[in-house]
């Protein structure tokens, strides 16, 4: 498990990350979302003890990552897939950081047959796509075989069978019981891996919940009603916006689209007032438009902390 | 994929997994062997120069060592390189965040890489002192002296000294991390000052120039007892590498990876 507590990183003027406290949990995929520059990586970074945090903890099963003994083998890292020195063969990258951890170099070869590398294995790695790249990052975290992962953005440049592949390792890594948090910036792809979605905007937590809470929470969730009688239409628009906190737009075609209310009391009210209905369901909310509209606030959130 | 826990649980890793991954990382880049050729052709040509000067300007009898260990001079420099891409390489590139990974303890890693690099100095140094005695004692023709005590304490003296500049190539390295800034410190600590020092001329400056490492060094490797004890000047030279070590070392564990 990793655990922040009030995980602050202040770079000169600019707060990176702010306050963050979070429990990362074991077994599930933990999705980290944020807009660019909201602070992820360098979260990542302080996790890692790399960067220093100005406030707060970060640990790994109750102890900083440096206190860890063989921190390959309890931590499996993806940061930054091109930071790796490009002469150096792939193989000849995995075996150093196995020796420095005391992982069998059979692991070596292991690994780099499971993410697809074995045939490049002794080729510089200068050479590589990125594609390429992220699949040899992903072999360096697996190859101590932690139970704890990081992956920074690990899609990036993959097609799309890599980015089906990566979804499935994840998946299955959390399977096992490891911890896995994953950062992207692409919100259907968590739609898709994660299980609890942690989202921050300008270095705040703004959301920690499971997936399917954020999509039911949003109040962009909608219902629609589909009702084929004009008069119909007006008589339960104008009872349903007589209603606090809901909202009601014409959707055309004799439809409407309503904020504010559920499925179960657009049709009860429907069948109150006998009006006739031809459609009503669930205009779920996409993780997208539920992430766009919880950054929006904390945009407007930011814009009045800089006025004030 | 296969649990791999258990009994290797509590082996590996530590300084010596460190020194093992620095060693690793060292033979597996070509920068190295080419640093290492550097190395070789220097002494080559410059003892075949120093030689050949003696034996035709009649210079009196020197032991054959004074000319390896004047070739120092110019040999330091590929094996203070070889240690500084060690460290720069990984701040170009990125890398130094994956070694602190591997790695977290920043003294550590520091130790490892220190290690590492000295004693690859050290026993190319030994290397170098040979063929360096090899070549000038064919060039010499005469004009030096061999005895094999002078001969073996000069070849572990330049071991020793050239471990010492790599140890103090690690610790600018891990201060400044640029390359440009590492070699223009290194340049002008071992090579431009005793210059500027020794053409200024005056007392003051002069007694400045014998503590600098390289002034001191060649002191030791020549074995004079002038200005120092030899000694005396091989500790001036450690106490350069420790200082370098730790401002290195304090620097890494200030400054975010
Ligand atoms: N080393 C650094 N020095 C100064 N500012 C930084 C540094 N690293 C990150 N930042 C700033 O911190 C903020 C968060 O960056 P980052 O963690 O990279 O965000 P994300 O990964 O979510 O895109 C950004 O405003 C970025 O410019
Ligand atoms: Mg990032």
């Amino acid at each position: 498990m990793i655990t922040l507590r009030g995980l602050t990183k202040r770079y000169g003027d600019t707060t990176a990350v702010d306050g963050l406290t979070l429990d990362v949990e074991s077994g599930r995929v933990t999705g980290f979302l944020g807009p660019n520059g909201a602070g992820k990586s360098t979260t990542m970074r302080m996790i890692l003890g790399l960067d220093h945090p100005s406030a707060g903890t970060a640990h790994i099963d109750g102890k900083p990552y440096a206190s860890l003994r063989h921190p390959v083998r309890e931590v499996g890292a993806l940061l930054d897939a091109k930071a790796l020195h490009p002469a150096r063969t792939a193989r000849n990258h995995l075996l150093a950081m196995a020796r420095s951890n005391g992982v069998p170099t059979r692991r070596v070869d292991e690994v780099l047959a499971a993410v697809g590398l074995a045939s490049v294995a002794r080729k510089r790695a200068g050479g590589f796509s990125l594609g390429m790249f992220q699949r040899l990052g992903i072999a360096g975290a697996l190859l101590g075989d932690p139970r704890v992962l990081i992956f920074d953005e690990p899609i990036n440049g993959l097609d799309l069978d890599g980015v089906r592949w990566v979804r499935g390792l994840v998946r299955s890594l959390a399977a096992e019981g490891r911890t896995v948090l994953l950062s992207s910036h692409l919100m259907s792809e968590m739609q898709l891996t994660a299980d609890r979605l942690v989202v921050i905007g300008r270095g705040r937590l703004l959301a920690d919940k499971p997936m399917a809470d954020m999509l039911a929470e949003s109040s962009r969730a909608a219902v629609r009603a589909h009702l084929p009688r004009p008069d119909d239409l007006r008589l339960l628009t104008d009872r349903l916006r007589a209603r606090p906190g809901v909202e009601v737009a014409p959707a055309g075609d004799g439809a409407i689209h309503v904020r504010g209310a559920t499925v179960a009391e657009v049709g009860d009210l429907a069948h109150e007032l006998g009006v006739r209905l031809h459609g009503l369901h669930a205009a779920g909310a996409s993780l997208e438009e539920a992430y766009l509209e919880l950054t929006a606030d904390s945009v407007e959130y930011g814009t009045k902390e800089v006025g004030a | 994929m296969t649990r791999d826990r258990g009994t290797r649980e509590h082996h590996g890793g530590g300084l010596r997994g460190a020194i093992a991954a620095e060693w690793t990382k060292l033979w597996t880049v070509r920068t190295t062997y080419v640093c290492v050729i550097a190395a070789f052709a220097f002494m080559a040509v410059f003892t075949f120069y120093y030689g050949s000067i003696a034996r035709i300007n009649d210079h009196p009898l020197q032991p054959v060592g004074n000319a390896p260990v004047a070739a120092l001079v110019l040999v330091q420099y590929p094996l203070a390189v070889l240690a500084m891409t060690s460290v720069t390489s990984e701040y170009t590139t990125g890398s130094a965040r994956t070694t602190l990974q591997w790695v977290p303890l920043r003294h550590r890693a520091h130790l490892a890489k220190a290690v590492v690099a000295a004693v690859v100095a050290l026993v190319l140094g030994f290397a170098l002192g040979v063929v360096g005695m090899a070549v000038a004692w064919v060039v010499f023709d005469g004009h030096a002296t061999f005895a094999v005590a002078e001969a073996v304490y000069q070849v572990l003296a330049m071991g020793a000294y050239l471990a010492l500049v790599s140890v103090i190539a690690i610790g600018v390295s891990f201060a400044l991390r640029a390359a440009a800034g590492v070699l223009a410190v290194l340049f002008f600590s071992l090579t431009a000052s005793p210059i500027m020092l020794v053409g200024l001329g005056g007392e003051v400056l002069s007694r400045i120039n014998e503590f600098l490492p390289q002034t001191a060094g060649s002191g030791f490797m020549l074995g004079d007892a002038e200005p120092h004890p030899p000694l005396v000047a091989f500790l001036i030279v450690v106490a350069w590498a420790g200082i370098t070590h730790f401002a290195g070392l304090a620097v890494l564990r200030e400054r975010d990876a």
